[in-house]
């Protein structure tokens, strides 16, 4: 709410990246790859964060970029020879960004259910078009993923080396979250806040809403794309679940149960998410199932999720009144 | 092309379905402001339930009556114990909710009858053919277009004729004005949603036999009525109707003619509208 | 005799609403810093008619003229970037924001800096200037950090003030700015809206008939969808049909 929250979430980041950087000394291999998801679906989480927390728009079609990139890197990466493995990661942003910029068109009047909807329908179509372009997406047999090496003049890096990938995805992907985290503070990331809070006035004082709302489902597309890319390269593989509903209900859950309230939050929820379920399908193949319960006793009881949690914790600690939900995004959705 | 009557009554039969689907789905909308993203699992739960009435019983009328009480009863509770709770967290939390619903009603649901499609076999003089217009057709798809007629008429007499009904029209268009004139809203929501929950139910109790029972049914109906809902405009039972029988056709015609394309061809039929009169058919501005 | 400029012409509004017949032909000028009110009973369709310059509501039929410019059924964000600004009976600011961001949500637009993906907008020269000089103006200097839920319903009157002003309009709309204010808080937002339209031109609706022959030099009277008047105080106060209609009930 502050400038001091601010900067102390900003610290807060800075801390992390570091502690990531000494993952692969302390951790074995098996550890070392489940970071590495979860700091791809981080990205993915918070882009998704910036429309549900940040604007307040729930969608369920979050799915259609994630797999639009992780399947344009594939096909990219199959079909032109040499392309190198950052190449391919841009082509599936610009690519995600059109994409965002079409679909987002089609909604730009709608919000509330009407966009949760329509992002839910536009998903499906995504996914028949997946399903049924068998030339191109390979169907249901998915496309696999050859990562090149990382060429850097001086040096090669071998990329299918799970400690190179891992410092390859913190740096890029890391730098792609400092990004999310700086656009919170530049004008257009204030102007998303304040259309949540009072899209009425903010016509008065000279913004067009529609299109402010399609810039931000532009942006958070080719965010989502960007981690799709990155899916796609850790997993050396894109099928129909990258694109499916499924995939965008992950997004919703890692951000809901890290916290919309906090930029951090979308992190903390996707690392939870990703070990969780590592934790639990050793035990249960119902770990869905455990998952949906949480969220629905979240839902129905910690709404700021877990960050939320923490921050009510804090303030009663420090002997304030918990102003339950006051934190980055400004309150929750009300 | 002695197969368009076919594809035709194909066509009817589903868009029945889909209209008993999302008929209750756009009411409980208008009235409630909800979009009660587990109304399908409720229709999948409709399904299930008579799978296993069937499989005790081995009789499909009972499993008609029971399934949709049942679900009455289930939705209920969701209403008064669930969506009552977080009605004051604001919009956004009761949408989180009904999906997180969904997602819990299909993950038990394959739990306990399994992640594999079901085989419901009902028997009797329903699954035989009847001679038509000098063409066979199964008995079964003009039972269902049948009972989507009758609940269709019975549910136009209790709208617009019946004082509840008069109560669910003023809550549709608005529902301030119901709360200011003093009638016991909460109930009438309560019995709306629980009625919308039945209807859903019922739709796949009938739909069991036809279609396959199994976990994604959910998810496939519940694209299909949200297309019927933008398609026909929000909070609009004939908007609903019109639209359920332009996509039914559209689905069986899809099929016959381009294959390939089928699935897409709804979709593109909601892009159309949605750009070409965005708030649907039969939607105010 | 030789007017003004019209920096606003309304000509013949209508307005129904499924039926309702709110505004039946409304007519009337307004001139380049001029202080017009509007008045009339409750339910005579000012606020309807705020809707409709400021382009909130599409008038049925009718023109709106501002600035030589038919903007008729323009949408608010565009009659806004033409100088245009209103105020809100119901208290319309962002509860959960600063005072101090809440003002310069308008004074970074006025700059164009709206959607801007890279510039943090206390970065950009001027505009933490302009709206500390907006928050002085309107008296809200020591409270420019608190959430605007912790202040007072005066105080948030007067943000509603400030934030109508941020985006520097030369035609500003106030729709009944001392609704609910004590006589104290009445006199001393008078005072303030006296300070800071100087050089603009104001329109206002009022039902304080003090307020409204003190601050206006041109009232239009509405009254049951359309005017009964509009001339200086003076002709009014004497205007038989107006104290039949209207001032004759106080």
């Amino acid at each position: 709410m502050d400038k001091k929250q601010y900067t102390n979430f900003g610290i807060w980041g800075i801390f992390i990246l570091l502690m990531g950087f000494v993952v692969p000394v302390f951790f074995p291999a098996y550890r070392v790859i489940l970071v590495t998801e979860a700091i791809i679906f981080s990205l993915f989480a918070i882009s998704y964060n910036l429309l549900l927390g940040y604007a307040g728009l729930l969608s369920f079609g979050h799915a259609m970029f994630f797999g639009t990139g992780a399947y344009v890197t594939a096909i990219a990466l199959g079909h032109i020879e040499g392309l190198p493995i950052l190449g391919a990661v841009f082509i599936a942003i610009l690519a995600t960004t059109a994409t965002g910029f079409i679909i987002g068109s089609l909604l730009l009047r709608h919000k509330g259910s009407y966009f949760a909807l329509l992002t839910l329908a536009f998903n499906a179509l995504f996914y028949v078009i997946a399903t049924k372009w068998h030339s191109i997406t390979g169907g249901d047999d998915g496309l696999s993923v050859t990562r090149p090496d990382l060429s850097l003049g001086f040096t090669t890096l071998n990329m299918s080396d799970i400690t190179t990938f891992y410092y390859f995805t913190l740096i890029i992907v890391g730098l792609a979250i400092l990004f999310c985290w700086y656009f919170t503070k530049t004008a257009m990331g204030r102007t998303v806040l304040l259309i949540r809070e009072n899209e009425e006035r903010m016509k008065f004082l000279g913004y067009n809403t529609n299109i402010s709302r399609l810039y931000l489902f532009t942006f958070t597309g080719a965010l989502a794309g960007f981690a799709g890319s990155f899916y796609a390269l850790f997993f050396q593989f894109t099928s129909i679940t990258a694109i499916s509903i499924d995939m965008g209900t992950a997004a919703l859950l890692m951000a809901f149960i890290g916290g919309t309230g906090t930029f951090i939050g979308p992190i903390l929820g996707a690392f939870v998410y990703i070990f969780l379920q590592d934790f639990l399908s050793d035990f249960t193949d119902r770990w869905p199932l455990i998952m949906g319960l949480i969220f629905i006793l979240m839902v129905l009881y910690i709404p700021g999720g877990l960050s939320g949690l923490f921050l009510s914790i804090k303030e009663r600690l420090s002997g304030r009144r918990a102003a339950t939900g006051q934190t980055e995004t400004e309150g929750q959705n009300r | 092309m002695s197969d368009i009557p076919v594809f035709f009554l194909h066509g009817l039969a589903y868009a029945g379905l889909l209209f008993l689907v999302s008929s209750g789905l756009t009411l409980v909308f208008g009235m409630m402001n909800v979009l009660n993203f587990a109304h399908a699992a409720f229709y999948m739960l409709g399904a299930y339930f008579s799978y296993t009435v069937l499989r005790i019983t081995g009789n499909f009328w009972l499993s008609i009556i029971i399934c949709p009480i049942l679900l009455f009863l289930i939705g209920a509770l969701v209403e008064r114990f669930l969506l009552r709770r977080v009605h004051a967290f604001g919009h956004l939390h009761e949408l989180l909710l009904t999906f997180g619903l969904a997602y819990i009603i299909t993950e038990s649901v394959k739990w306990i009858w399994g992640n594999y499609p079901l085989a419901v076999s009902i028997g009797g003089f329903l699954s035989g053919q009847v001679d038509l217009f000098g063409l066979t057709y199964p008995i079964y798809r003009l039972f269902i277009l049948l009972c989507a007629v009758i609940v269709g008429l019975i549910m136009c007499f209790v709208i617009y004729k019946t004082k509840v009904g008069v109560i669910v029209r003023a809550a549709v268009n608005d529902s301030e004005m119901v709360n200011a004139l003093g009638i016991n809203v909460s109930s009438v929501f309560m019995n709306v949603f629980a009625a919308g929950a039945a209807l859903s139910g019922f739709a796949g109790v009938i739909a069991g036999p036809l279609l396959t029972t199994y976990p994604n049914m959910a998810n496939e109906i519940l694209i299909d009525a949200f297309v019927v809902i933008v398609v026909g405009g929000f909070g609009s039972l004939g908007g609903a109707l019109l639209a359920s029988l332009i996509i039914g056709e559209l689905q069986s015609f899809g099929v016959l003619l381009i294959p390939k394309l089928s699935m897409a061809l709804i979709y593109m039929l909601m892009a159309a509208v949605l750009v070409i009169k965005p708030s649907g058919l039969f939607g105010e501005e | 005799m030789k007017q003004a400029k019209n920096i606003l012409e309304v000509r013949n509004i209508h307005k129904d609403f499924s039926g309702l017949q709110v505004l039946t032909g409304v007519d009337f000028t307004v001139a380049e810093n001029e202080k017009h009110a509007v008045i009339g009973p409750n339910g005579a369709g000012k606020t309807t008619l705020f809707n409709i310059i400021t382009g909130n509501y599409k008038p049925s039929s009718g023109k709106i003229i501002f600035k030589e410019t038919d903007v008729t059924g323009k949408p608010p964000h565009i009659l806004t970037r033409m100088n245009m600004s209103r105020s809100f009976q119901i208290t319309n600011v962002f509860p959960e924001m600063s005072v101090f961001e809440n003002v310069r949500a308008g004074v970074r637009s006025r700059q164009g800096l709206r959607y801007n993906f890279l510039k943090r907008p206390e970065r950009v020269a001027g505009i933490n200037q302009k709206t500390e000089d907006i928050l002085e103006q309107v008296g809200l200097t020591d409270v420019m950090s608190e959430p605007v839920s912790a202040l007072s319903y005066g105080r948030q009157r007067a943000l509603e003030i400030g934030i109508t002003l941020s985006t520097e309009p030369e035609l500003i709309l106030l729709d009944e700015p001392t609704a609910g204010m004590t006589r104290e808080e009445t006199a001393e937002a008078i005072r303030m809206i006296n300070e800071v339209t100087t050089g603009r031109t104001l329109i206002i609706i009022e039902h304080d008939m003090d307020v409204v022959f003190s601050l206006a030099d041109t009232i239009s009277v509405l009254h049951y969808g359309t005017i009964l008047a509009s001339d200086k105080p003076d002709e009014i106060r004497n205007d038989q049909k107006v104290k039949d209609a209207y001032l004759g009930e106080e």
